[in-house]
C-alpha cells in the first residue's frame, strides 16, 4: 500500500537577512497508513519546518512532498487549500479562533468545506463527544482549560475525517496529567479509528507513546525507531 | 464555503470590534447623509421651481423680444438699438401657426398702494388679447377682465392688493390710486403723477413669472402705456400658438426670425425650463460630487482600518488556511466586512440625510425667509415652499455608492489578507 506522506530528499532553505539558513538538508520519510509515529528532536533541530512541508503550510526549496500518491509541489494554491482539508492539524497554542464557541471551531472546518449545516452540525456533536466536551460545546476558548481547548483542536482537525493528524507540540502548553489525557485521547483515536498521526515533540515521555519515533538533527534523520511498546 | 456562512463570519468580526466598526461606519454615515440631503433638498428645489414656472407659464406662447436676448445685452453692456412696435404685433399674427399675438410694455414706476409708495412693475397690455392667451392666469377676483376699458383703468396682482396674505388690504376695486413716473435726468428729475382707477384684482398666481401675468404686477392699457412712457416701442410680444407641440413652436420660431433675422429672440417656455432643468441638475451634481468628497474621506478610513485589521488577525487568517481556506474565501470575507459596514452606513446615512433636510426645512429656512418687503417676497416663498424628495434613483445610488465605496477601499486590505502565506501567518504573534 502507498503510504499516506512520503517525502524525498526533502531541503528547505530560509534566508535570515541575507545569511541561508539550511532547515531541512535531504528528508526521506515514509508514513503508512494507521502509523502513530512522533518526531523529536532539539529545538532548531528543523521538525517544524518538516511539518509545515508534510501540512502543506509551504513549499520546499527542493525535494518532493507526496500526499497521497500527489506531488505536492504541482499544486496551486486553490488545489493547496483542498488538500489542507484533508490533514489535520493541533498546534501547540491550539489556533482556536476566540470569538468562536467550541462547537463553532469545530464547525468551522466543514463550513469551510462547504458542507451543509444539518450534517455540520450532527459532525460536531459527534466530534465533542468523542473529545469528552459535549457539555462545553457552548463555551468560548477562554472560557475553558488548555487541556479542554487542545481537545477542542483535535475534535476540529477530525472534522473532515482527514487523511492523517499532524500535531505540533500538543503536550507543549499544557500539564503533565493533562498531557497524559491527551495522549490516550490520542492512542484510542489511532487505535479505534485508525486515524494515522505525525506528532511533534521534544518530550521524551510523549514520543515513546507513539508506534515510530523518527529522531531529527541538524535538518537530517538520524534515527527512526520502531517503539514495541508504543500504540499500545 | 457559501455566502450566508462568509457573511455570518464576516459579521461575526464586525461584531467582535463594535466601536471600531461603528467609527468606521461613521464615516460613511456622514457622507451617504451628506449627499442624500444635499439631493433631496435639490429635488425638492427643482419640484418648487419648476411648478412656480409652470403657473405663470403658457406652454403655448412664445416670448419675442428685441436683440439678441437677455443675456447677450446683459454682457454687451447696454440695451438694443433695435426694438417692437404695435405693428410687429399685426407681422407676426399673419405667420401660419399663429392664434394670435399681443404687445406688452413693462416699466418699473411708483404706484401708491394705501399710505406708502412702493415700486411696481406697471404693464401695458391689450386687456382681451391678453386674458385670452393667459385665460387660466390673467383671471380677476370677483369679475371678468373688462373688454373696453376705460385708459385710466388698472389691474392689480394679488399681492399688490394683500401683500402678507393677512388680510391687511392696501387697495380695494374701485378706488383711485396714483402712479408717479420720473423722467429726465438725474440731476433734474421730472416727476409725473397719473390717477388710476383700479378696475379688477387677479386671483393669486402663485410661482415665479418671467414671461406672462404675475402677483407682483399692474396692468394698463397698453396705448396708456405708450402715451405716459412716450414711447411707441413695444417691451416684448407674446405670440399664442395653435397648439403646443414642437413642430408648431420651432416653426413659427423659424419664420419670425425669417422675417426680422437676429434683430430678435424668440424664446419658448418649454426651452426655458429644460435650460432651467440642467443647470439645476448640474449644479446638483456638483454639490452631490463634493459631499461624494467626504464618502472619499470615509473610504480611506476604511482602507486604513481594515489594514489594520488584517494586520490584527494574520495569525486567524493562518489559522483559516489551514484548515483549508482558499485565497478568494478570505478576501470575500474581507470585502463582506466592508460590504456590511457599507449596507449599514448607507441605511443610517439615507435615513440622517433625510432628517437633515427636513431639519433644515423647517428650521433654517423659515429663518431665510422671514422678510415681508415685495422684492425678495417670492424669493422667500420658494424657499419656504421646498420639501425634501427623496427619488428611488438617489436611494438606490446611496447604498450603491455606500457599498461600493466601502468595497473598493477594502480591495487592497482584502487583497493582502488573501495573499499571506499560511506558515507565516500562523507563526504571527
Amino acid at each position: 500500500m502507498a503510504p499516506v506522506v512520503q517525502t524525498i530528499n526533502l531541503q528547505k532553505t530560509y534566508m535570515l537577512g541575507k545569511v541561508p539558513v539550511n532547515a531541512l538538508r535531504g528528508v526521506n520519510l515514509e508514513v503508512e497508513s494507521g502509523d502513530f509515529m512522533a518526531i523529536v528532536g532539539p529545538s532548531g533541530s528543523g521538525k517544524s519546518t518538516l511539518l509545515n512541508l508534510i501540512g502543506a503550510l509551504d513549499r520546499p526549496t527542493e525535494g518532493k512532498v507526496i500526499i497521497d500518491g500527489v506531488d505536492v509541489s504541482t499544486l496551486n494554491d486553490d488545489q493547496l487549500a483542498e488538500l489542507r482539508r484533508r490533514i489535520g492539524f493541533v498546534f501547540q497554542f491550539f489556533n482556536l479562533i476566540p470569538r468562536l464557541t467550541a462547537s463553532e471551531n469545530v464547525e468551522l472546518p466543514l463550513a469551510i468545506a462547504g458542507i451543509n449545516k444539518r450534517q455540520r452540525k450532527e459532525k460536531t456533536v459527534e466530534l465533542l463527544k468523542a473529545v469528552g466536551l459535549s457539555e462545553r460545546a457552548n463555551h468560548n476558548p477562554t472560557e475553558l482549560s488548555g487541556g479542554e481547548q487542545q481537545r477542542v483542536a483535535i475534535a476540529r482537525a477530525l472534522a473532515n475525517d482527514p487523511r492523517f493528524l499532524l500535531l505540533d507540540e500538543p503536550t507543549g502548553n499544557i500539564d503533565s496529567k493533562t498531557a497524559d489525557m491527551l495522549i490516550s485521547l490520542l492512542k484510542k483515536l489511532n487505535e479505534e479509528r485508525g486515524v494515522t498521526i505525525i506528532m511533534i515533540t521534544h518530550d521524551p515521555n510523549i514520543a515513546k507513546q507513539a508506534k515510530h519515533i523518527v529522531r531529527i538533527l541538524d535538518g537530517k534523520i538520524i534515527e527512526e525507531t520502531n517503539n514495541m511498546n508504543g500504540g499500545s | 464555503m457559501d455566502i450566508v456562512d462568509i457573511f455570518s463570519y464576516a459579521w461575526g468580526g464586525i461584531k467582535l470590534r463594535k466601536l471600531r466598526a461603528a467609527l468606521t461606519t461613521l464615516g460613511i454615515i456622514i457622507g451617504i447623509a451628506a449627499i442624500v440631503a444635499l439631493l433631496s433638498l435639490g429635488e425638492g428645489f427643482r419640484i418648487v421651481i419648476t411648478s412656480q414656472f409652470e403657473r405663470g407659464f403658457a406652454l403655448d406662447v412664445l416670448t419675442v423680444t428685441a436683440g439678441r436676448g437677455l443675456l447677450a445685452s446683459i454682457i454687451a453692456g447696454s440695451g438694443s438699438e433695435e426694438y417692437l412696435t404695435l405693428n410687429d404685433t399685426y407681422i407676426i399674427d399673419e405667420i401660419a401657426g399663429v392664434k394670435q399675438a399681443t404687445a406688452t410694455l413693462s416699466k418699473s414706476i411708483g404706484v401708491s398702494l394705501g399710505t406708502k409708495t412702493y415700486t411696481v412693475t406697471v404693464v401695458g397690455i391689450n386687456f382681451t388679447e391678453y386674458s385670452t392667451i393667459y385665460s387660466t392666469s390673467f383671471v380677476l377676483q370677483n369679475s371678468s377682465v373688462p373688454l373696453n376699458p376705460s385708459n385710466d383703468s388698472i389691474i392689480l396682482g394679488y399681492r399688490l392688493y394683500d401683500p402678507w396674505k393677512n388680510g391687511t388690504i392696501l387697495v380695494r376695486v374701485g378706488d383711485y390710486i396714483n402712479l408717479t413716473w420720473t423722467t429726465g435726468s438725474i440731476a433734474k428729475p421730472i416727476v409725473k403723477r397719473y390717477t388710476f382707477h383700479v378696475v379688477g384684482v387677479l386671483k393669486e398666481i402663485g410661482g415665479i413669472s418671467i414671461f406672462g401675468p404675475s402677483d407682483i404686477q399692474a396692468y394698463i392699457p397698453i396705448t396708456t402705456a405708450q402715451e405716459i412712457f412716450e414711447t411707441d416701442q413695444v417691451s416684448q410680444i407674446q405670440v399664442q400658438l395653435v397648439n403646443s407641440e414642437q413642430t408648431t413652436i420651432d416653426s413659427v420660431t423659424d419664420s419670425i426670425k425669417n422675417i426680422y433675422g437676429d434683430k430678435v429672440t424668440v424664446i419658448s417656455p418649454s426651452a426655458m425650463l429644460n435650460t432651467f432643468s440642467s443647470i439645476l441638475s448640474t449644479v446638483q451634481l456638483l454639490l452631490a460630487g463634493l459631499a461624494g468628497i467626504s464618502l472619499l474621506v470615509a473610504g480611506i478610513g476604511i482602507m486604513n482600518i481594515m489594514i489594520v485589521s488584517v494586520i490584527e488577525r494574520t495569525r486567524e487568517i493562518g489559522i483559516l488556511k489551514s484548515l483549508g481556506m482558499k485565497n478568494k474565501t478570505v478576501m470575500t470575507i474581507f470585502l463582506c466586512e466592508a460590504a456590511l459596514i457599507g449596507l449599514v452606513g448607507a441605511a443610517i446615512g439615507i435615513v440622517f440625510g433625510l432628517g437633515l433636510s427636513n431639519f433644515v426645512t423647517t428650521f433654517i429656512f423659515p429663518l431665510i425667509g422671514g422678510g415681508t418687503n415685495q422684492t425678495n417676497a417670492q424669493g422667500n416663498r420658494v424657499v419656504s415652499n421646498i420639501t425634501p424628495v427623496l427619488t428611488p434613483t438617489v436611494c438606490l445610488g446611496a447604498f450603491f455608492f455606500g457599498i461600493a465605496t466601502s468595497v473598493l477601499f477594502a480591495l487592497y486590505p482584502a487583497w493582502r489578507a488573501s495573499k499571506l502565506k499560511p506558515v507565516e501567518a500562523l507563526r504571527y504573534e
